[in-house]
């Protein structure tokens, strides 16, 4: 690493902190909805996994990852805004006059919505267990490695879409449709088995669908860090097409256009 | 929008003439040497060849009207944006090729205010000083001896967002402070700030240029210039026109004049004296304006009656302004003001 690298990333990291730290709002709301919704899907899981013979099931084996994972995926807004606010205070030219590098200002664009996915998925799974008597079968640290394959995958999928998109209004409306059919293609807002025929076959070219073989085989079948192997390695396969996708079409010096 | 310079155009030969990364051990070496710089968008051209040269402690006021090229020219050595042809270097360093090694001996502050308006004028200058390596204790000091000139002391609590936008000029300016620049790039750094934020700023100008900083200051302001005392560089449709102390400049192009504004278009009267017109600006090239005024009016007969401003126009950095440019400095703002 070249000299005082590590200093100034942390240093965008602290400010990016500092920036979420005034509204914190938007990081309570993410992490409050999935608590409230999984009470609205549990008896849809529950009725479907009891269709499945699972023993015992009460559905928060579904719902509480569905969930979870759903609300992961509206955190690409947040890799999004990070960049397009920059534009919109006229900062982002100045950060690159500045000392940063490229490499330094992405890293540090990226670091804090990873922090935070890991953190709100900790919560979500936490809370939502809690509330809704999430019975885990298998290993923790196998849910945790899951959740960290998941969020890499997530905040790469959201510098992949901030590369791709000129407007603000594009950002969100990609990010939010995209998590929605991710949801719902991966199995996290529908249980897998109700999906039309011709919807099936589609459900692994999400990575909604992996996040949520992974979480399930650790949740239902009692899963440990072996058994995730496949999940984990496809969700950072994803990953690596985001971060190429990102590397292909992404320049500091493309002007992104927010609100105005 | 950027273009990648081509591969043998004619004028990137001065490239070759010092070597990338490989600065002069600093004896001689110019904060800024631009050579041949031009800059297209498109069909526009909003550079031709500009050459400029400034000494480390020089302060060198940059003039131009509206759309003259003064920011592109500023983008340019802050590396963001590639000119099209010639070389550019800073401190002896190339931005384009080494862009990092250059941003470290320069401080740009844009013309577009950017701040961060959640956050408090504190933590907005930390950022900076973070970013320049500076931690804990180091950082605060620097802060405090930044603060200070810019009268922010009492203003470091505050949000930006709560801040009237003098005060956001000042903190806009701070931020390209706080590494200690050999280079500062100021792009029109008194708009909308008052007198007494004017004086300050001016006065921190002169104090950073007498230790050593150049600047490069953008201003539509000429009396700030003058103020100044340093020398001056003006562009004009992406040229430079004129580049020199400003002494010397007053002395080799300030014409004396007496200027007259009409209610209209001033009367097409035969006078003595070359004269030309600009709107509704009637100027007339007198060697002592005071003395000639008199006998300017008595010439103008009945159309006196028209008149509604008379000006003695005394050798000045404006009146160079208007002979390498060809137009009044604020041909429009007193247009309108007269209305
Ligand atoms: N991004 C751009 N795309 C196309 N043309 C541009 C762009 N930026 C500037 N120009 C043009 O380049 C020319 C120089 O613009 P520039 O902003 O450098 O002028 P300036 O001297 O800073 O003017 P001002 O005093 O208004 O700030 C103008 O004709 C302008 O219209
Ligand atoms: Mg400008």
């Amino acid at each position: 690493m070249r000299e005082g690298t590590a200093g100034r990333i942390a240093a965008l990291i602290r400010h990016d902190l500092r920036l979420q730290m005034r509204d914190p709002a938007p990081l309570l709301v993410r992490t409050v909805m999935p608590l409230l919704l999984m009470g609205f899907m549990q008896p849809l899981f529950r009725t479907a996994l009891q269709a499945e013979n699972v023993e015992g099931a009460t559905g928060a084996e579904q719902a509480v990852p569905g969930m979870a994972v759903m609300f992961t995926f509206f955190l690409v807004n947040l890799v999004g805004f990070g960049v397009f606010r920059e534009h919109g205070w006229k900062t982002w030219d100045r950060l690159r006059a500045g000392l940063a590098r490229p490499g330094e200002i992405v890293a540090g664009r990226v670091a804090v919505p990873l922090g935070v996915a890991m953190l709100q998925l900790a919560v979500v799974f936490a809370a939502g267990g809690w509330l809704y008597n999430l019975r885990v079968r298998g290993s923790w640290p196998a849910l945790v490695v899951v959740g960290a394959a998941l969020a890499l995958c997530v905040v790469l999928f959201g510098m992949a879409l901030v590369a791709l998109c000129r407007t603000v209004a594009q950002l969100a409306v990609f990010a939010n449709l995209a998590a929605l059919l991710f949801a719902g293609l991966g199995g996290a807002l529908t249980p897998l088995s109700m999906l039309p025929d011709w919807a099936s076959p589609l459900a692994p070219a999400v990575p909604t669908y992996w996040a949520m073989r992974g979480f399930t085989t650790v949740v239902l079948d009692g899963g440990g860090l072996a058994a995730v192997l496949t999940p984990v390695a496809v969700l950072l396969a994803f990953s690596l097409g985001f971060a190429v996708l990102t590397l292909a079409f992404f320049r500091l010096e493309h002007r992104k256009i927010s609100w105005s | 929008m950027t273009t990648e310079p081509g591969p043998g155009r004619g004028s990137d030969a001065g490239q070759g003439a010092r070597q990338d990364g490989e600065p002069d051990p600093y004896g001689g070496v110019p904060a800024l040497a631009l050579d041949g710089v031009t800059k297209r968008y498109g069909a526009v051209t909003a550079l031709r060849e500009v050459d400029l040269r400034i000494e480390p402690g020089e302060i060198v006021g940059l003039l131009g009207h509206n759309g003259a090229g003064k920011t592109t020219l500023m983008s340019i050595v802050a590396g963001l944006l590639r000119p099209d042809a010639g070389s550019v270097r800073v401190m002896g360093v190339n931005p384009v090729t080494a862009p990092h090694a250059a941003r470290r001996l320069l401080g740009l502050a844009p013309q577009e205010l950017g701040v961060y308006p959640p956050l408090t004028v504190h933590q907005n200058l930390l950022f900076f000083a973070e970013l320049a390596g500076l931690r804990g204790r180091t950082a605060g000091r620097r802060i405090e001896e930044i603060a200070e000139p810019l009268g922010l002391t009492a203003l470091l609590g505050r949000r930006v967002a709560h801040l009237s936008g003098g005060e956001q000029r000042r903190v806009h300016t701070g931020m390209a402070l706080l590494h200690r620049p050999p280079l500062l790039l100021l792009d029109e750094p008194t708009a909308g700030v008052d007198v007494q934020t004017r004086q300050q700023l001016l006065e921190l100008v002169r104090d950073m240029a007498a230790k050593g900083t150049a600047v490069c200051y953008s201003t539509h302001y000429l009396p700030e210039v003058e103020a100044l005392d340093g020398s001056v560089a003006i562009v004009s449709g992406g040229r430079m026109v004129a580049r020199g102390p400003l002494k010397k400049l007053v002395r080799q192009y300030g014409d004396s004049a007496v200027e007259l504004t009409f209610a209209g278009p001033p009367p097409d009267i035969p006078l003595p004296w070359p004269s030309s017109t600009d709107g509704r600006v009637l100027r007339v090239a007198v060697e002592q304006p005071h003395l000639a005024a008199p006998r300017v009016l008595e010439t103008l007969g009945g159309s006196a009656g028209e008149l509604v401003n008379l000006r003695i126009v005394h050798p000045s950095l404006e009146s160079v302004f208007l002979r390498v440019t060809g137009r009044r400095y604020d041909a429009d703002a007193e247009g309108d003001a007269d209305a």
